[in-house]
């Protein structure tokens, strides 16, 4: 546990749960925010609202009054003061007037958690106070008297002294009050600049919101004793919130300037309670029509379902669109914003034959190891969190949530809701935002689906009615059971019992469909081992794989196999290897040395079998993975050194749809050259050549040598027979005879799938029911 | 900032070397020098001036400097525990705390017959002295400015004096002229075994004292950067308090009330090495406070010789103009 807090470059940061600060009574509860190392995270409020009470907190100067602080992942409760004063250090208002106290003895301070009974600097300390004055300008004025100096000149020497205490976390309480604009600018930029440079957190509280709008990562709006809004700059700053924030009124605020993005600039509107109401106006007269769609449990096939239901509201000539209040899935797709979303919705929203968009699915949970997760709002990553804290935090994301319905609502005729997992998670019953407790917020008409495949679907369908509160079971307007193989005359004496038993309608049986479309998460059999075929492919099942649905397109012809390995021995020779993404390049480099599959694929790569990188895997293609910022745990680590490029990680994603083409490919691949590729690019760092080499695809995503190809384009082997023309190529030169038809066009192939799918669904479901339950007498 | 400490270190030992040598020479029985190192190695036993030297100039000498530091010291963690340089022992009524339950407990010993111990005496003090300073640290919560502290402590001091001279009234006679001297504060009378307790108390004050140099450092900064350095700022407090009083209640059970060296002597060994570092301020002060004292008392007992002027009256003569100074001082500084 030392080791972890003294360590605190590689901490977690600073998270509260259900905190509640204050004197004698509550000043703002229930406060959970968490701010990750090198971020900053601005409260703003009227004066009075509890900003600095929080800080103080949070700072240890004032006790919690219930809740949870925890510093690198660890209780502040539990680790003791001392301990905690080494990873978080804090600049508080209010005169310091220290007598006979040079600028130096001030910042030397910082060093107390560190020297002995004494307090005599040791070495090290000296070093670290130098950097502090480095960092902060204040060498110069070591010597001089702290009372003799300029307000400006105090706060940075207080700030040298917080930087000198080599903290992970930092807390600043109005760090610009009383300064010029000199001195406001300058404090400023040094805050920004020691947040990143050295992976600092940084929690601090700003009267002026026109400076916290410019600066923050993340600002948390704090009033009427609780946060009343958290997000990202431009889903706080919306000028109905800031005037209701501040008091405004209808004042007249040109003055101060920009005080809020206006509608077409914020890339997601976020709305608070009162939101509806304006959506509401703004309105074609009413809201759409919505179903929701639950499963009995996990894999029952709620989103196919969903996507089916989409696509036949569609083709009924409706505005459809998909929505699902939280997915948790490792592969994410990016829209054409740039933001993060859930490859379910989007496979439903291309059903629907509607563009992918955020709101669909405004909360994303990328799992990040057993028990923790990346928790990405409105498209972008917020934190990493615990289950258990996530479950915390989730209460704060209700009105994004509401909000990204109601804005979606107000576009289309009918939303089709999925929920996740199953509705009777007793245990999970309270704050729910997935299943029951979003149905009964947003009032939508339930259909329950059981799986018959997996078995004892009448016991599913019973079971999960039985354990529904009354008001929820009541919501359950039909019961489907799917995947059903076989004779559905035998099926019909149970179906009447199932409607007898369960007192509900039976909306219908969906049959057993081999479809091939995308599905949702790493809970597939995708795993399971498989044996070469004709074409074999292997795909190196990295501990950390990611975007894994890259090389479905390659399932589609009977004649290739495409096998996830992750031992050495397995791997055979393959006719083609791929490394896929990850979300922790360097681990899964370290693991692909350690467990003998590197010298496995530089051996196939020395004899010419070609090898694809993509994202992380082409990353470790390269010779060098460096990590100054310390953006992944700030390793170092020597790539395969199959590709002359060197890559630098670093903290800020990109996240871009692409399109351009393939270059100059070599090797085997030499006559694709010019082709027309889409896909997106997902991925922190940038990976640069150093040698002669080629550009495998454009704008500098990619780059290949001999058999070597490695680029951060996703999705490049989905359009345009990309995939096809290399099983041809490569299949020529092992002579080798494949089938590719089925390879042709991922795109049309896929239509026809969801064409096929919405089909067999239609004539499975009583549409006219279902139509009745969403409020629609007659199908138009 | 080194050279200037080291340099005002060494004047106050060579001050303190001098004093003492003139206070051990001084006085109604005339001392030449040369007696005093044969009455300190027993050569010249028995006679007056071996008496003199032995038995009363220099267990007087002693108790001056110790308990004069003890004051200074004392003034110095008030100083730091109020964040207010015009705070001292005798100023916030502490002194008059422990002077008062003395007074009780010597006019009930001594109409009951007996003369009280030392320790007794110590220990009744430090009674009175913790009592002034929670009824002040009760007003210091709820009205965080210097000057209504100060009054406050200037009152009790007060009503302190008054119940004091209350008892004084209907005590017998015979005690009033012991209570007397006493209750002005004088180094008159103090023996040997007299100093080897306070010897023992103020010791382990010093040694906690400059145990807790590394967090009054930190505390010179403002209770919250403290704390958000991980100072135990209540432990701290406690300690400065306990610590404070217990080092005034010793010198007003030994020698009386004595006024302001707890308050000037910190700034005119800040004002020496201009520096606030505890490090330096704890040993300075009390070697400071020390010299100053044994100096007032030197002048109150040579003054008007044979007639002894309370040295309460020199300290006050001398140190309320440094007093006013440094508040001066201040004043234009925070102007």
């Amino acid at each position: 546990m030392t080791d972890r807090i003294t360590n605190e470059k590689n901490g977690e940061g600073l998270h509260t749960s259900n905190l509640n600060v204050g004197y004698e009574s509550d000043v703002v509860k229930d406060i959970s925010l968490a701010v990750s190392p090198g971020k900053i995270v601005t409260l703003i409020g009227p004066n009075g609202s509890g900003k600095s009470t929080i800080l103080k907190t949070v700072a240890g100067l004032l006790e919690p009054r219930g809740g949870v602080i925890m510093l690198d992942g660890l209780s502040k409760a539990d680790i003791g003061s001392k301990e905690a004063s080494k990873i978080l250090a804090a600049v508080m208002t209010g005169r310091i007037n220290p007598e006979l106290m040079t600028c130096k003895d001030v910042i030397e301070s910082g060093r107390y958690p560190y020297t002995g009974l004494f307090g005599k600097l040791s070495e090290e300390d000296v070093r670290k106070v130098d950097e502090a004055m480095a960092a902060t300008d204040t060498a110069d004025i070591a010597d001089k008297d702290f009372r003799n100096i300029s307000d400006g000149q105090r706060q940075r020497v207080l700030l040298a002294r917080a930087i000198a205490q080599d903290p992970g976390v930092l807390i600043l309480d109005e760090p610009t009050s009383f300064l010029d604009i000199r001195y406001k600018i300058d404090i400023l930029t040094r805050i920004r600049k020691l947040a990143s440079e050295k992976n600092i957190a940084v929690l601090m509280s700003l009267h002026e919101p026109e400076i916290a709008m410019k600066l923050s990562d993340t600002v948390v709006a704090v009033g009427d004793g609780k946060v009343l809004r958290m997000g990202t700059v431009d889903e706080v700053f919306t000028e109905k919130f800031i005037r209701e924030l501040f008091k405004l009124g209808d004042m007249d605020v040109r003055l101060l300037g920009r005080l809020w993005y206006t509608d077409g600039e914020r890339l997601s509107p976020l709305g608070d309670s009162n939101a509806r109401h304006t959506y509401c106006s703004a309105d074609r007269g009413s809201r759409s029509r919505h179903i929701m769609v639950m499963g009995t449990m996990s894999n029952v096939g709620k989103s196919v379902v969903v996507a089916a239901l989409c696509r036949i509201f569609a083709r009924d000539g409706y505005k459809v669109a998909p929505f699902k209040s939280q997915n948790m899935a490792n592969n994410s797709f990016v829209t054409a914003d740039g933001l993060e979303m859930g490859r379910a919705q989007v496979m439903q929203a291309v059903c629907a034959g509607a563009e992918p968009d955020v709101r669909m699915n405004p909360i994303l949970l990328k799992p990040t190891d057993e028990c923790g997760s990346q928790v990405v709002v409105m498209g972008k990553p917020v934190a990493n969190m615990r289950a258990a804290e996530y479950f915390e935090y989730k209460k704060s994301l209700v009105p994004t949530i509401k909000a990204a319905y109601e804005s979606l609502s107000s576009e289309y005729d009918i939303i089709v809701i999925e929920g996740a997992g199953s509705p009777a998670e007793i245990n999970l019953r309270d704050n729910d935002i997935v299943n029951m407790g979003l149905a009964e917020m947003l009032d939508a008409p339930v259909l329950l689906v059981g799986d018959i495949d997996r078995g004892g679907v009448f016991a599913q369908l019973i079971g999960t009615l039985d354990l529904l509160e009354k008001n929820e079971r009541d919501r359950v307007k039909g019961l489907v059971i799917n995947k059903f193989r076989g004779d559905a005359d035998l099926l019909a004496p149970g179906i009447d019992i199932l409607k007898e038993k369960a007192k509900c309608d039976v909306t219908g049986v969906i049959p057993f469909m081999d479809l091939n479309i995308d599905d949702e998460d790493s809970l597939s059999d995708r795993f399971t081992r498989r044996e070469p075929k004709e074409f074999d492919i292997v795909v190196i099942r990295l501990p950390h794989i990611a975007n894994y649905t890259d090389f479905d397109v390659f399932e589609e012809s009977d004649d290739i196999s495409v096998r996830y390995e992750n031992m050495p021995g397995r791997i055979g020779k393959p006719d083609m290897l791929i490394i896929p993404g990850t979300k922790n390049t360097a681990g899964d480099l370290k693991w692909l040395k350690t467990s003998g599959i590197a010298d496995s694929i530089v051996k196939l790569a020395a004899e010419e079998v070609p090898v694809f990188g993509i994202c992380g895997g082409y990353q470790m293609l390269g010779r060098n993975i460096s990590d100054p910022d310390g953006a992944e745990g700030g390793i170092s680590e020597t790539g395969l050194e199959l590709l002359p490029v060197d890559t630098v990680m670093s903290s800020s994603k990109t996240r871009k749809s692409f399109a351009g083409r393939i270059c100059e490919p070599t090797g085997v691949l030499s006559h694709l050259g010019g082709r027309e590729i889409k896909g997106y690019e997902i991925h922190m760092g940038q990976t640069e050549p150093f040698d002669r080499v080629f550009e495998f695809t454009s704008e500098g995503s990619g780059y290949c040598r001999g058999n070597i190809y490695g680029t951060y384009v996703h999705g490049l082997f989905d359009e345009n027979m990309v995939a096809a023309d290399i099983v041809r190529a490569v299949s020529e030169l092992n002579k080798k005879s494949v089938d590719i038809s089925a390879l042709s066009d991922r795109t049309g192939y896929k239509q026809s799938q969801y064409d096929l799918l919405a089909d067999t669904v239609r004539k499975s479901l009583d549409m006219d029911a279902i139509y009745r339950m969403i409020g629609y007498n007659d199908k138009r | 900032m080194r050279k200037r400490c080291t340099v005002a270190f060494t004047a106050v030992i060579l001050l303190l070397i001098i004093s003492v040598y003139t206070n051990l020479i001084t006085g109604t029985v005339v001392i030449y020098p040369a007696d005093i190192l044969s009455a300190i190695i027993g050569k010249t036993a028995g006679t007056m001036e071996a008496g003199v030297i032995m038995n009363i100039r220099i267990p007087r000498i002693i108790a001056a400097v110790i308990l004069g530091g003890a004051l200074a010291l004392s003034g110095y963690m008030l100083q730091t525990f109020f964040n207010n340089p015009i705070v001292g022992p005798f100023v916030l009524g502490i002194s008059s705390g422990a002077k008062f339950t003395v007074a009780l407990t010597l006019i009930f010993s001594l109409s009951g017959g007996r003369k009280p111990g030392a320790v007794s005496l110590v220990m009744a003090a430090f009674a009175g002295a913790l009592a002034s300073m929670m009824f002040v640290l009760a007003i210091s919560v709820r009205v965080r400015s210097m000057g209504i502290l100060v009054v406050c402590g200037i009152m009790v001091g007060y009503i302190c004096s008054a119940i004091t001279d209350l008892i004084v009234t209907f005590a017998d006679d015979s005690n009033i002229v012991n209570l007397h001297n006493w209750s002005l504060g004088s180094f008159s009378g103090i023996n040997m075994s007299d100093v080897a307790v306070m010897t023992v108390i103020i010791a382990v004050c010093l040694i906690i004292s400059v145990m807790i140099i590394k967090p009054m450092g930190a505390y010179r900064l403002g209770e919250n950067l403290a704390r958000s350095e991980g100072v135990n700022i209540t432990l701290f407090r406690i300690l400065l308090i306990i610590i404070s009083s217990l080092l005034a209640a010793t010198v007003t059970a030994f020698a009386g009330p004595i006024s302001f060296v707890g308050i000037a002597t910190p700034h005119l060994w800040k004002a020496m090495t201009k520096t606030s570092s505890p490090a330096v301020m704890i040993p300075g002060c009390f070697l400071l406070g020390g010299v100053i004292t044994l100096i007032c008392d030197g002048i109150a007992r040579g003054l008007f010789a044979p007639t002894e002027v309370s040295v309460s009256s020199v300290t006050a003569v001398l140190l309320v103009p440094v007093v006013i100074i440094v508040m001066i001082r201040r004043k234009r500084e925070n102007d």
